[in-house]
């Protein structure tokens, strides 16, 4: 039955998808929405509920926040839009990936045309995106009835249907500029830079006042304008349909420029936006001296340039805005945590320490410099399964470099990109501190930058190891499945009361809280140590396994 | 001269599903060796398994009398490779890859990699992803040929490529052999072997049919007669002649095909009796040998002469 179209085969490969994405971020909304109610005790604990949510107004119109849909419509804000980046990585494979595997041209020699190819699989999209917002509707809808009858089931599944259209937009961005792009990551890439632009200008009205003409640009602006959960708010029909809009015209277009290219070709762009074509020397052309060409090591670090120069950015750039954040938000926050006994213990479980200190606020957003370090290894320890996968390891092990050395040169590489990420940042994170005038402790604040680095590699050896046995898809769904379980441990447990014995079954538990208490010695050397095992083990695999396509 | 390559009883299996079994030959050294077979008769899996991406299950392989799993990275320093399916990073340029590869085999003579450059027609400035198919081939063969190897382990090489560079990829290898260096190339190309290897193996179902020389795996004493007569025969009369394997009449009756071994005098005797317009006799190709080594296999005929065609 499957196999019977091609939107029913595409709609066979999003299947994992749908349970994962649409389970996944329904089970978010059952642990914020099981938690509220001990945020709302008592009279004092919803007031700083209240007044905390103002002094974040960066992440979310804090709207009725002291109920259970507003606070969960607030909790999550735009970091919901991370369910974007399934429909960007498929918008931006559609059509490109397959031209780029050259399968596009088997399937443009089946008796059907163009647009309505593009259309079945753009259907396919759809039906997946909707099915992930019944699957999010309802189990918002169920945890919510646990809480508070006030979550009706219409609101629900309108909740879910508006992050699915403005996760849509993204696929039909992706979709439109891989239609200018050679290679689909091309595109995913700049879709994910539009996608933290757009999120950005959303947020400047937030923070800035008379700006929100400029957030109107964002199409992020008319998912905000929705907040189905939130009562008496309700959904906006006019952005619901500028975002139905958006996606029409962004996909018509795509496919319309489909159906008149060349396949495997791209839209030719205005001379003035083109780049300068070069004509290679003969001695350009076999660069026998390119430092990055002499080993296999520098050859990984050079792949991965480009990625890691990303992830510092990022993981840099939140270190100190944070800083900012918190240097902004000082006084506020003292004086709410005084008034508040519950948002005190709150933070205190989160941040782990005296909430007088500056400290305190900072390390409870710390604690997302390791996941997100962690992320960037899954990212990578799936590559080196990739590669095996694809055979771009056959002509490498033909040459004289033993097995042992081509392993440990990529992960060396990673290392040093793990490395370089946690430099910057803790570069970044100093510089901001000094700048920003928000007073911390310098060894605690190289120890809560640098100490990520354990984490990272522990990731990315155990992801090396699962790749002698597993396919990369597999292997990166069991290494992402570990991360969010982890993230879900570390950062629902504490507000569950769950009993320490479950939170160590955290890897991001040994994290600790080094901006408050200084480097956790033991912890990190453990860490590592088992990184190391995982590592050994992966090499043992790795050197006597068969190297299959 | 000593054996380069000595397989022994190889034995791989993957799961299940049948890999090669019990697969033994010996290159000599200084020979062009053929390994023929269809698709999925398990060339390409012997070959990994001589280059140490595979393990075998059983057997032993020994390549320059070393073994072939344990002392891989030795080996390797001896052996320039050509994979079936060429995967490699498709954002560097040809030139890239070629200096990549150069370093990891601790350096290559730059005016002999220009040389095979030159002599494939290869633009080392594109990226590999730009590459058409014949290209991405003369890429893996100058990656091959670029370290001048003692041994050279091509699967398949001519995959994709034109005619010229087809003649051009012969005499590279006529090259090598000349200069005492040893060629091992797996293919279904049948014309390809018989031209450019000494000795060749036909593998089936991951078993080895035979192996032996060219002219000898020819000679064996069959050929094909062809007579076209001015009027219809019956194909009956000749059937069971002395020395008659098969007949095949053409549609219009006047024509017939005779497999032959042995003496040919009562055939000749025979169709003295009708009016003969031609009478042609030739050797049979290896096509025709590869072929009959599948006969009674259905499967196995069909895609053989599908790919030889």
């Amino acid at each position: 039955m499957w196999f019977r179209s091609v939107f029913l085969k595409t709609l066979r490969d999003f299947r994992v998808a749908i349970l994962g994405w649409g389970v996944g971020m329904g089970l978010l909304m059952y642990a914020v929405l099981s938690a509220f109610p001990s945020l709302v005790e008592t009279p004092q604990a919803r007031a700083s509920l209240v007044s905390l949510s103002a002094s974040f107004t960066w992440i979310a119109e804090p709207i009725k926040v002291d109920t259970p849909g507003g606070y969960l419509t607030f909790k999550y804000g735009f970091t919901i839009l991370v369910m974007a980046l399934w429909p960007l990585l498929v918008g931006s494979r559609m059509l490109r990936g397959e031209e780029e595997r050259g399968s596009m041209d088997a399937l443009l020699s089946l008796p059907r045309g163009r647009v309505r190819l593009a259309l079945e699989k753009m259907a396919a999209m759809w039906v997946a995106l909707l099915a992930m917002a019944l699957l999010i509707g309802f189990l918002t809808f169920g945890s919510g009835r646990s809480v508070t009858p006030s979550i009706d089931l219409g609101d629900a599944l309108l909740f879910g249907l508006n992050l699915s259209l403005i996760c849509g937009v993204f696929g039909s961005i992706a979709l439109f500029i891989s239609q200018f792009t050679q290679e689909r990551r091309t595109a995913a890439g700049i879709t994910g830079g539009l996608l933290l632009l757009f999120i950005v200008l959303d947020m400047l009205h937030r923070v800035i006042s008379g700006t929100e003409w400029i957030s109107r640009f964002s199409p992020v602006y008319y998912y905000n304008l929705s907040k189905p959960l939130v009562p008496g708010y309700g959904t906006n029909a006019g952005a619901l349909l500028v975002l139905v809009a958006l996606n029409v015209i962004l996909s018509g277009a795509a496919i319309a420029i489909f159906a008149r290219r060349d396949v495997g070709g791209v839209v030719a762009m205005p001379r003035w936006l083109r780049l300068p074509e070069r004509a290679l020397s003969p001695e350009r052309a076999l660069p026998a001296e390119a430092w990055s060409l002499r080993s296999i090591y520098r050859r990984s670090l050079a792949q991965i340039a480009v990625p890691t120069f990303w992830w510092t950015f990022g993981l840099a750039a939140f270190a100190g805005w944070m800083i900012v954040v918190i240097k902004q938000t000082e006084a506020t926050l003292a004086t709410l945590t005084e008034s508040s006994p519950i948002l005190k213990d709150l933070i205190t479980k989160v941040g782990g320490g005296d909430v007088t200190t500056n400290a305190t606020f900072l390390s409870a957003f710390y604690v997302l410099l390791p996941v997100l370090l962690m992320a960037f290894a899954v990212t990578q320890a799936s590559r080196w399964a990739a590669d095996e996968e694809d055979g771009l390891q056959e002509l490498i092990l033909a040459t004289p470099q033993p097995r042992l050395r081509v392993l440990l040169a990529r992960f060396g590489a990673v290392a040093t990109a793990t490395g370089i990420i946690s430099v910057v940042t803790l570069i970044v994170a100093a510089l901001s501190s000094a700048v920003s005038g928000l007073k911390l402790d310098g060894g605690n604040l190289a120890a809560a930058t640098l100490s990520i680095i354990p984490l990272g590699l522990l990731m990315a050896a155990v992801g090396y190891l699962l790749s002698g046995w597993l396919r990369a898809a597999v292997e990166t769904g069991i290494l992402s499945f570990l991360l969010v379980i982890w993230f879900f441990i570390t950062f629902v447990g504490p507000e569950l009361n769950w009993p320490a014995a479950t939170l160590r079954l955290s890897a991001l538990y040994y994290y600790g809280t080094p901006l408050l208490h200084g480097l956790p010695v033991g912890d990190m050397l453990a860490i590592l140590a088992v990184a190391i095992v995982a590592l050994v083990l992966a090499s043992v695999r790795f050197v006597r396994k068969d190297i299959g396509r | 001269m000593a054996a380069i390559i000595e397989a022994e009883a190889l034995t791989k299996r993957y799961g299940g599903k049948r890999g090669i079994a019990g697969v033994s030959f010996q290159v000599e050294e200084g020979e062009v060796f053929g390994f023929l077979g269809p698709n999925g008769a398990g060339k390409t899996t012997t070959i990994r398994v001589l280059m140490a991406l595979l393990k075998a299950d059983a057997g032993t392989a020994r390549i320059a009398g070393m073994d072939a799993w344990q002392q891989s990275v030795e080996i390797k320093k001896l052996i320039g490779y050509l994979p079936g399916e060429l995967a490699l990073d498709p954002h560097l340029t040809g030139g890239q890859i070629l200096e990549y590869f150069g370093h990891l085999r601790g350096g290559v003579d730059q005016t002999y990699l220009k040389q095979l450059i030159g002599r494939l027609n290869l633009d080392p400035s594109r990226k590999f992803r730009q590459y058409s198919t014949g290209d991405k081939r003369k890429l893996g063969l100058i990656q091959a040929f670029m370290h001048r190897p003692r041994l050279l382990v091509l699967d398949e090489p001519t995959n994709g490529l034109d005619p010229l560079n087809q003649q051009e990829f012969e005499h590279m290898v006529q090259e090598m052999r000349d200069d005492g260096r040893t060629v091992f190339l797996s293919s279904h190309i049948l014309t390809e072997v018989e031209q450019t290897c000494s000795r060749v193996a036909i593998i089936r179902e991951g078993q080895i049919a035979r192996v032996g020389g060219v002219a000898e795996v020819k000679d064996i004493k069959r050929y094909e007669i062809a007579i076209t007569f001015a009027t219809a025969v019956p194909a009956d009369a000749f059937r069971t002649l002395t020395g008659v394997e098969r007949v095949d009449a053409l549609p219009d009756g006047h024509t017939l095909r005779l497999a032959m071994q042995g003496v040919a005098d009562e055939v000749i005797k025979v169709a003295a009796r009708y009016p003969v317009v031609t009478l042609t006799s030739h050797e049979p190709s290896l096509e025709d040998i590869f072929l009959r080594y599948y006969e009674g296999d259905g499967q196995a005929v069909k895609e053989a002469s599908h790919v030889v065609s």
